[in-house]
C-alpha cells in the first residue's frame, strides 16, 4: 500500500509539474518526460513528441530532443508512464477493467510513433497534436473555456479522439499507454536498460498469478520482467504473497531482472512448466 | 545657393498624417525575462514577458490572461524591477485583438528623455503582439519663399531618432497631403536626398530625440515619380520574355495598361491569374494590355507556368527577383503589386483584382478621352496592423577569415529562422564588388520555421593583392509570406578578410551525429544482452545520452525548443481551421450550378491572418466563375466589423472566419469544412 501512496504521490507531482505555468513560470526549454501538450495555457515544458514532429519539420538533427529522451528512458524507462505521465494518470483514473494485454496490438504505438514522424515529414505539420488526446484535455478545452478556442472542426476532431480514448481506457485500463501512446513507445526501447526496474526471485516465485491479475497493462510480470509493455508502476509487487517481486533502482544487468524464460534464467526458472 | 537649414520638430498625432507614420515592429514575447523582474500582479493563467527598449531605458512588460479570461498588460513604468498591480495598462477588447496604449520616457544616448506614446496590439492568443507607435515629429522648412512640411519617424521603434530604419517623409509636391507609404514618391531613407523645386537636400544630423534635424544642401536628385491614380506611370523599355523583342511602356499608349508585378512563388499572384486571364480574352480585343514583370529567378518555373497557363501577354523577366529594373522604377516591396494604367498613360487604379479589375477596365476602355482622373481613395484612418516585413533570420559570421593572395577560403554564414514563417530563397552573396574579392553568390534554398542552414560561401583574393584586413558585407537575400503578402527581404552582416593569413582548415559545421548511431545501436545491442553485459550497455548508454544532450545545448537547440513551445498551435487546438491547398470545383457543383436561375449574392469574410480563407475565396470565386447567377463580395472583417457583427460573424467581439453569407436567405456558413456540398445546399434554397 505504501508503494501505492507513493505513486499516487509522484503522480500528483507530474500533474503538478505539468501546469507549473499557474505559478506565472512561462515555458522553458525542458522537456516534458511524457505526453503532455504544449499548447496547454499553463505548460511550462515541451512535449517531446510535438518537439520531434517540429524537428522533422526544420530539418534539424535532434541531439537535445534524443539526448534528453535518452537519458530520461535510461533513467526510469516506461516508470515515467506509470509514475509521472499526467496523462498516464488519467488513464490511471479509469482502470476499471484490467485486462489482459494483446501482443498483436503492442506495435500500433510504434507505428503511430512512425506515422507521427512520416506526417511530419511529408505534410510538413505537426498531425499528431491535432489528434492527440492529451492536447484535447490539457489545450483544446480548457482553451474553450477561456473563450480563444471555437467550436469547430479541429475541435470536434479534439473531443472525439479524447471521446475515443476515454471509452477505450474505461473498457480496457491502460488502453492508451498499452497500444496508442508514441511517448510510451520511445520509452519502451529503454525499458530493460533502465535503472529502475522489476527484479524478481525466481526461487520464491510459485507462478500464482496474483501479478497477472493486479497488473493495469494486462502482462505477465514474472514471466517477462521489465518488458517493454511493462510500464513499472509496482502493483504486482505488494499482492505477491512470496515477496518474489520488488521494485527499485539497480543496475540493469543485476540478478532478478531476467526473466523466467529467458536465455540467460536460473536453473530452477528454467524447470518451471511454460505458461499455460 | 541654397543654405543649411535647422529644422525644429514638434510631436505630432500619426493620425493627422496618415498610416504611414505608424510604425508598425512584431514583438516576440517570451516565456520568462532573461533579467531579474518580479511580477506582483495577480494570479494569471498564461503569462508572456517583453522587454522594450526605449533608447537607454528598458520597461519590461507582462501580458497575462487572467483564470476569468480576461487579458491585461502591466508595464514596469518606473523601471524599478518590480511590477506592481498599479502598473497595469487600460486596455479595449474587439474583433480578436486587445489594445492598449501607453506612454513611457525615452531616453535617447546625447539627447533628451522625450515621452513617447506606444500602443500595444495582442492578436488574442498570440505569443507576440504588435508595437504601434514612431513618435512622428513634424516640422517646416523654407524653400523659394515657400514653406515644406517635413516628417520624421522613429521606424524602428527604439526611441532614438536618426537610426537603422528611421525614415523621414516631405511634402516636396505641396499638395498638403504626405505620400509617405514604403512605396510613395515622399519617403526617405535616413541617406537618401530629395528634391523640392530645382533644390536638393539631405539630412546632415538628426538629434537623437528628434527635437531637430540639420538639412544640407547636395547635388541635384531628380525627384521620384508619384506611384499614385492621377499621375503619369513612370516610362521604361524592356524585353519581352521569352521572345526578346524590345517593347516600352509609353509605345502602348492609347491602351488601357495593367501593370502586373508577380511570380510564380507567390501564392495569391498565381490564385489570380485566371481571373487575369479571363479579363485579358474578354477586354483585349477592345484596347486592353496587361504588362507583367515577373521577379521569378527560375526560368525554368517561369517557362512552365507560361505553358500550363497560356499566357500571351508581354512579360519583363531579368531572373533579378526584387531587383528587376522595373521593380525598382515602381518601388515594387511587396507583391502582388499592379497598377491599371489609362489610354493616355495615367496611372488610375492600384491593385485592382478579382470584379473591381474587370469593372476598372470596363470604365477605362468606355472613357477614353476622359479627362477627369478618379478621385484618390480616401486615407485610412486606422493603422493597418499586419506583419510589416522584418526580418527574421538570424545570421552568425566569424568576425575574421584568412586567405592567401591567389587563393580561396570559405566562410561559413550561420542562418537561424526564429520565426514561425517559411523563409523562401535564401541566396548568399558578397555585397559590392571588393577589389580583388571574388565570391559567386550561393544558392541555400528555403529555411523552414525554426530551422538552421549553414551557408559555406566560398571567397578567391586575386594574385599579388597587398596583406592586410579588408572590411566586407555579405548580403542575405530572401523573402517570406504572411497570409495574401510577400515580403522581398536583405540583411547584411560584417566580417573581415585577412589578406595574407592562411585559410584555417575549411570548417565543416561539426555535427556528432555518431552519438545517435551510437545509441541506437547501443539500444539494439542492449535488447539481446542479459547480466553484466547489459549493464555495461546500460552505463555506457547514459553517458552517450549526457553527451548527446549537452551537445544539443551547445548547438542551442534547448532554446529552439523554448522556441517552438512559446508559439502557440493555433491550429492544434481548434482556434482556427486550416486548409493549405486550394479547392477544384467538382464537375456535380458545375452542373448544380448551371440549374441557378435567380442571382444569389454571396459575401465572404476573411481576414489576412486566416490561413483558410484562400481556400473559401478561391471556392466561392470558383463558384461565379461558373455560374452568371452567383455574384461574389470579399469582405475584409476586420476592416468591417460592423458588417461582421450584422451578419453573424462576429459576436461579442469574437470573429469566426472564414464565413460565407448567403445574402437572400441571410444563413451563414462557417468555416471550410465540406463548404462545397453546403453551399450548394444554400445556393439551391436561394436561386431556384
Amino acid at each position: 500500500m505504501r508503494l501505492r501512496y507513493l505513486r499516487r504521490g509522484t503522480q500528483g507531482l507530474g500533474v503538478l509539474l505539468a501546469v507549473f505555468g499557474v505559478t506565472g513560470i512561462g515555458m522553458t526549454h525542458l522537456l516534458f518526460p511524457g505526453l503532455h501538450c504544449y499548447a496547454c495555457p499553463l505548460a511550462i515544458t515541451v512535449c517531446p513528441i510535438g518537439l520531434m514532429q517540429n524537428l522533422i519539420i526544420a530539418g534539424t538533427v535532434p541531439f537535445y530532443l534524443v539526448g534528453a529522451v535518452a537519458t530520461y528512458g535510461l533513467a526510469l524507462g516506461r516508470g515515467w508512464c506509470g509514475w509521472f505521465c499526467p496523462f498516464g494518470t488519467v488513464n490511471d483514473l479509469l482502470a476499471f477493467r484490467k485486462v489482459r494485454f494483446r501482443h498483436a496490438l503492442s506495435p500500433l504505438k510504434f507505428l503511430v510513433l512512425v506515422g507521427t514522424g512520416v506526417a511530419a515529414w511529408s505534410l510538413a505539420d505537426t498531425w499528431f497534436c491535432k489528434l492527440c488526446p492529451a492536447a484535447s484535455l490539457t489545450a483544446s478545452l480548457p482553451y474553450l473555456g477561456l473563450g480563444v478556442a471555437q467550436v469547430n472542426t479541429p475541435f470536434l476532431v479534439h473531443m472525439g479522439t479524447l471521446a475515443g480514448t476515454l471509452v477505450g481506457m474505461a473498457l480496457v485500463s491502460r488502453f492508451w499507454c498499452r497500444y496508442l501512446c508514441p511517448m510510451g513507445a520511445v520509452l519502451s526501447v529503454f525499458n530493460r536498460v533502465s535503472l529502475f526496474g522489476l527484479r524478481l526471485r525466481a526461487d520464491r516465485c510459485g507462478q500464482c498469478g496474483l501479478c497477472v491479475q493486479a497488473c493495469p497493462m494486462g502482462i505477465e510480470p514474472h514471466r517477462d520482467i521489465n518488458s517493454p509493455d511493462c510500464i513499472k508502476c509496482g502493483e504486482c509487487v505488494p499482492v505477491c504473497k512470496a515477496g518474489a517481486l520488488s521494485i527499485g533502482f539497480s543496475l540493469p544487468g543485476v540478478r532478478g531482472r531476467v526473466p523466467l524464460r529467458a536465455p540467460g534464467a536460473s536453473a530452477r526458472a528454467d524447470r518451471v512448466p511454460p505458461h499455460q | 545657393m541654397a543654405l543649411a537649414q535647422e529644422i525644429q520638430l514638434e510631436p505630432v498625432s500619426p493620425e493627422a498624417l496618415g498610416g504611414w507614420a505608424q510604425a508598425v515592429l512584431s514583438f516576440r514575447l517570451h516565456p520568462t525575462l532573461s533579467r531579474d523582474v518580479t511580477f506582483a500582479g495577480p494570479a494569471l493563467a498564461m503569462a508572456q514577458w517583453g522587454d522594450i527598449t526605449l533608447g537607454s531605458h528598458r520597461y519590461a512588460m507582462v501580458l497575462g490572461v487572467r483564470p476569468d479570461g480576461e487579458a491585461g498588460l502591466w508595464v514596469d513604468g518606473d523601471r524599478d524591477g518590480r511590477i506592481t498591480p498599479e502598473e497595469a495598462v487600460p486596455g479595449l477588447r474587439g474583433n480578436g485583438r486587445v489594445v492598449w496604449e501607453l506612454e513611457l520616457l525615452a531616453a535617447p544616448a546625447g539627447g533628451e528623455p522625450y515621452p513617447y506614446p506606444l500602443m500595444v496590439v495582442w492578436p488574442e492568443g498570440r505569443g507576440y503582439v504588435y508595437l504601434v507607435g514612431g513618435a512622428p515629429r513634424r516640422g517646416e522648412l523654407v524653400v523659394d519663399g515657400k514653406r515644406v512640411t517635413f516628417v520624421l519617424v522613429d521606424e524602428d521603434l527604439d526611441g532614438v531618432f536618426g537610426t537603422k530604419d528611421d525614415f523621414y517623409a516631405v511634402d516636396v509636391d505641396g499638395d498638403g497631403a504626405i505620400h509617405g507609404d514604403p512605396d510613395g514618391h515622399e519617403r526617405f531613407a535616413l541617406g537618401e536626398a530629395f528634391t523640392v523645386g530645382t533644390t536638393s537636400f539631405a539630412l546632415a544630423r538628426v538629434a537623437p530625440s528628434g527635437s531637430w534635424v540639420l538639412l544640407a544642401p547636395t547635388a541635384y536628385v531628380p525627384p521620384k515619380a508619384p506611384l499614385i491614380p492621377g499621375h503619369p506611370a513612370p516610362d521604361f523599355r524592356f524585353s519581352t520574355f521569352p521572345d526578346g523583342k524590345s517593347l516600352a511602356l509609353s509605345e502602348l499608349k492609347g491602351k488601357v495598361v495593367l501593370l502586373d508585378f508577380w511570380a510564380t512563388w507567390c501564392g495569391p499572384c498565381m490564385q489570380e491569374l485566371p481571373h487575369l486571364k479571363q479579363v485579358y480574352e474578354r477586354f483585349q480585343d477592345q484596347g486592353f494590355e496587361i504588362v507583367g514583370v515577373s521577379l521569378d529567378t527560375s526560368e525554368r518555373d517561369l517557362r512552365a507556368v507560361l505553358s500550363s497557363q497560356g499566357i500571351r501577354w508581354p512579360l519583363s523577366f531579368e531572373g533579378k527577383r526584387w531587383d528587376n529594373p522595373v521593380a525598382e522604377l515602381y518601388r515594387v516591396y511587396q507583391i502582388p503589386t499592379s497598377f491599371l494604367i489609362d489610354r493616355r498613360g495615367v496611372i488610375r487604379f492600384r491593385d485592382p483584382t478579382g470584379d473591381e479589375l474587370e469593372r476598372a477596365v470596363a470604365e477605362l476602355l468606355a472613357e477614353p478621352r476622359a479627362e477627369e482622373p478618379p478621385p484618390e481613395a480616401p486615407p485610412v484612418a486606422l493603422p493597418e496592423v499586419r506583419g510589416p516585413p522584418k526580418p527574421i533570420l538570424e545570421v552568425q559570421v566569424p568576425t575574421e577569415v584568412g586567405v592567401l593572395p591567389g587563393g580561396a577560403t570559405v566562410l561559413a554564414v550561420k542562418l537561424a529562422n526564429t520565426s514561425p514563417y517559411l523563409a523562401e530563397e535564401v541566396r548568399v552573396l558578397i555585397h559590392g564588388s571588393p577589389e580583388g574579392i571574388t565570391a559567386p553568390p550561393l544558392e541555400v534554398g528555403d529555411i523552414p520555421p525554426f530551422g538552421e542552414r549553414t551557408a559555406d560561401l566560398t571567397l578567391t583574393a586575386a594574385e599579388g593583392m597587398a596583406q592586410g584586413n579588408i572590411p566586407i558585407t555579405i548580403d542575405i537575400l530572401y523573402h517570406y509570406c504572411i497570409g495574401d503578402s510577400c515580403f522581398q527581404m536583405s540583411q547584411a552582416a560584417g566580417t573581415a578578410l585577412a589578406i595574407g593569413v592562411a585559410p584555417t582548415a575549411a570548417r565543416r559545421a561539426w555535427s556528432p551525429w555518431w552519438l545517435l548511431l551510437l545509441l541506437g545501436v547501443g539500444v539494439v545491442v542492449g535488447w539481446f544482452l542479459w547480466g553484466r553485459g547489459l549493464s555495461g550497455v546500460g552505463l555506457v548508454l547514459l553517458l552517450v545520452a549526457g553527451a548527446a544532450l549537452a551537445a544539443g545545448v551547445f548547438f542551442g537547440q534547448s532554446r529552439q525548443a523554448q522556441l517552438i513551445g512559446a508559439v502557440l498551435c493555433t491550429s492544434c487546438v481548434g482556434i482556427e481551421e486550416v486548409h493549405a491547398a486550394l479547392p477544384v470545383l467538382s464537375q456535380e457543383a458545375r452542373a448544380a450550378l448551371a440549374e441557378l436561375v435567380r442571382p444569389v449574392h454571396l459575401v465572404v469574410f476573411h481576414a489576412p491572418w486566416c490561413r483558410s480563407c484562400p481556400y473559401a475565396i478561391s471556392l466561392v470565386e470558383q463558384m461565379a466563375q461558373a455560374s452568371p447567377f452567383v455574384q461574389v463580395e470579399l469582405v475584409d472583417a476586420e476592416e468591417e466589423p460592423a458588417r461582421a457583427e450584422a451578419a453573424g460573424v462576429s459576436r461579442s467581439g469574437r470573429l469566426v472566419i472564414p464565413a460565407v453569407l448567403v445574402v437572400e436567405t441571410s444563413q451563414v456558413l462557417f468555416g471550410t469544412h465540406h463548404l462545397e456540398a453546403q453551399l450548394l445546399a444554400l445556393l439551391r434554397e436561394a436561386g431556384r
